[in-house]
């Protein structure tokens, strides 16, 4: 008897998300298959790459960070170049000084350089807040509304602040919202109901489902994107079927591995060498469990992930 | 698995409100009862337009055309004892949201219900009965298997033929009802869709009963494998019930709401 290959594309998909406008624009989900699967049936949109700016600017990043932004004095200026980066398909502007527990920066202060990297750029933008829910509350509202008619993902909507930050970004402003929570399956499709309910389009909505670095609990992050993947594309189920987006960076450089000086860990070799390894290594990782974007901030991990995704559509 | 499969039992010409608007044409009161199962979270909706000797075929063109134009195609399930009415009906049926109903074969005199689907590309329920009520389960199982022989000798994937027990009455068959469950689990071993008019159990008890015997029903009958049930969706207690049971084997994702959604 003939072997006869059955595929393994769903009938169900994820839905397609846009962010930014114009010619860069950027196209997330779409696909009816697993991660990468493109023999069961294409993949029309690749996985995309963003890279991670701080209002903080660079003082406390690597090296090879620093190198790649040599001259660049304002936020204006980092953005240009992030947006210009080797691999990069958008930018992520991250407004950590905001936070009260840090310099908390006023409001007003981050809203003008969500408003200088609006003006600088063409690559779509994502917003992401400082990640005190009440700070964030009023922030990424405020920067939903600077940000009007250039369709940002605004990250993100928790369970304690959805209210405010999805009528924002998703109703009043037009922008796409993004849903966060941590590494809980349940709470994640929670969270879209919820914010589907206040009549946000399903397909206004990006998902970050939470992350860790590699080897810090990073079994559940796997089997909680599986998971969102088996239900969205098998059990058809609409309140998951949103892309998900992972800020990598975050959780990545900020382990162990990657924060030892190479003095006080002689045999770990090159600090940012260890950096690199952990924010590619998990955005690899991430990426093959169903992620549809990673945020990275170093250019060899950029220039890496982007290589990687296109070796493998 | 898939989620349980909620088949809306509420437009039946057996309603004489029903009835009425069928014979009339008054679509006002048929689309009021879609609109309230399928808000309730029914995914198909059966209709049963009756024997319907007249005038069978146009009326069930009119109604397929009527429920898929007002509600994005809804999937439906055909019941009448007129077959060329069913046809007629799959003659105009969209199938974009699944594919239609043939309620119902047996295993005697409506057999030939089973060739109908199979020429038309339609799902069957198929009654394993015979000529009045099967003695046991090994009686069941053989009109089950000679259903679904006719059904595959006719190119139809075994998904397709959906097997009905036939849920007898607890008031006069009590000592039968582990039976039916235990036929049931027979059918999921042999990974075969199952559905069945389930609050057929709960013939002639009080009112304010049914609901509940119907919810243990259901709850007993999702654990054997029951994958379908054609029911009124729009008892509260049930279709909470039948939600649950999807949560607890694993048919669909948990979320707090998951009782609105």
């Amino acid at each position: 008897m003939p072997f006869n290959g059955k595929s393994g594309k769903f009938n169900a998909s994820i839905n397609t998300v846009e962010i930014g406008c114009g010619e860069k624009a950027i196209k997330i989900g779409g696909e009816n298959v697993l991660p990468f699967y493109t023999f069961d049936a294409a993949i029309e949109n690749a996985p995309k790459v963003g890279v991670m700016i701080s209002d903080l600017g660079l003082d406390n990043e690597p090296a090879g960070v620093k190198a790649y932004y040599e001259g660049c004095t304002t936020i204006a200026e980092v953005a240009k170049k992030a947006a210009e980066m080797p691999g990069a398909d958008f930018v992520c502007l991250k407004l950590e000084g905001a936070d009260p527990n840090g310099e908390n920066k006023s409001v007003e202060e981050c809203i003008e350089a969500v408003k200088a990297v609006v003006d600088a750029i063409d690559v779509p933008l994502v917003i992401a807040g400082c990640k005190h829910v009440e700070k964030d509350n009023e922030l990424l509202n405020k920067a939903a509304e600077a940000a009007q008619g250039k369709n940002v993902l605004i990250l993100a909507a928790k369970e304690e602040n959805y209210k405010g930050v999805a009528a924002a970004a998703g109703l009043a402003y037009g922008q796409k919202v993004g849903a966060e929570s941590a590494v809980d399956i349940n709470l994640a499709k929670q969270l879209n109901v919820l914010i589907s309910k206040m009549g946000v389009a399903q397909n206004n909505i990006v998902m970050n489902v939470g992350s860790a670095a590699v080897g810090y609990g990073f079994e559940y992050v796997v089997s909680t994107m599986d998971r969102t993947k088996a239900a969205a594309l098998g059990q058809g189920d609409k309140d998951v079927q949103m892309p998900i987006i992972t800020p990598v960076a975050d959780d990545a450089w900020n382990v162990k591995e990657a924060m030892a000086s190479e003095a006080d860990m002689p045999a770990w070799g090159s600090q940012e060498a260890r950096g690199i390894g952990m924010e590619v290594s998990t955005a690899a990782s991430v990426l093959a469990s169903g992620s549809n974007a990673v945020i990275l901030k170093h250019p060899t991990s950029v220039a890496t992930i982007s290589k990687m995704i296109k070796d493998l559509m | 698995m898939g989620k349980f499969v909620v088949i809306g039992e509420r437009l039946s010409a057996t309603a004489p409100s029903v009835n009425k608007a069928f014979t009339e044409r008054d679509p006002e009161p048929i689309l009021k009862r879609a609109k309230q199962q399928l808000d309730a979270g029914s995914t198909y909706l059966d209709v049963n337009i009756g024997p319907a000797e007249n005038d069978g075929p146009e009326l069930m063109k009119w109604a397929v055309q009527l429920l898929q134009s007002e509600f994005d195609n809804v999937p439906l399930a055909l019941d009448t004892a007129n077959k060329a009415a069913i046809e007629a009906g799959i003659s105009v049926y969209n199938r974009s949201k699944g594919k239609p109903i043939v309620n119902s074969a047996d295993a005697a005199g409506r057999i030939d219900y089973i060739d109908l689907a199979a020429a038309n590309d339609a799902i069957v329920i198929a009654l394993c009965n015979g000529e009045g009520i099967a003695a046991n389960n090994d009686e069941r199982m053989m009109y089950c298997q000679t259903m679904l022989e006719r059904g595959m000798e006719l190119g139809m994937e075994a998904e397709d033929l959906w097997f009905d027990p036939l849920f007898l009455v607890i008031k006069g068959m009590q000592d039968k009802q582990m039976q039916i469950l235990e036929f049931i689990k027979m059918l999921s071993d042999m990974e075969l869709n199952s559905t069945g008019g389930l609050s057929n159990n709960s013939n002639g008890m009080p009112k304010h009963i049914r609901p509940i015997m119907d919810s243990a029903m259901v709850a007993m009958a999702m654990a054997n494998g029951l994958t379908s049930a054609i029911v009124n969706p729009n008892d509260l207690r049930l279709m909470e019930t039948i939600k649950s049971c999807d949560i607890i084997k694993n048919n669909n994702l948990y979320a707090d709401s998951y009782l609105e959604i």
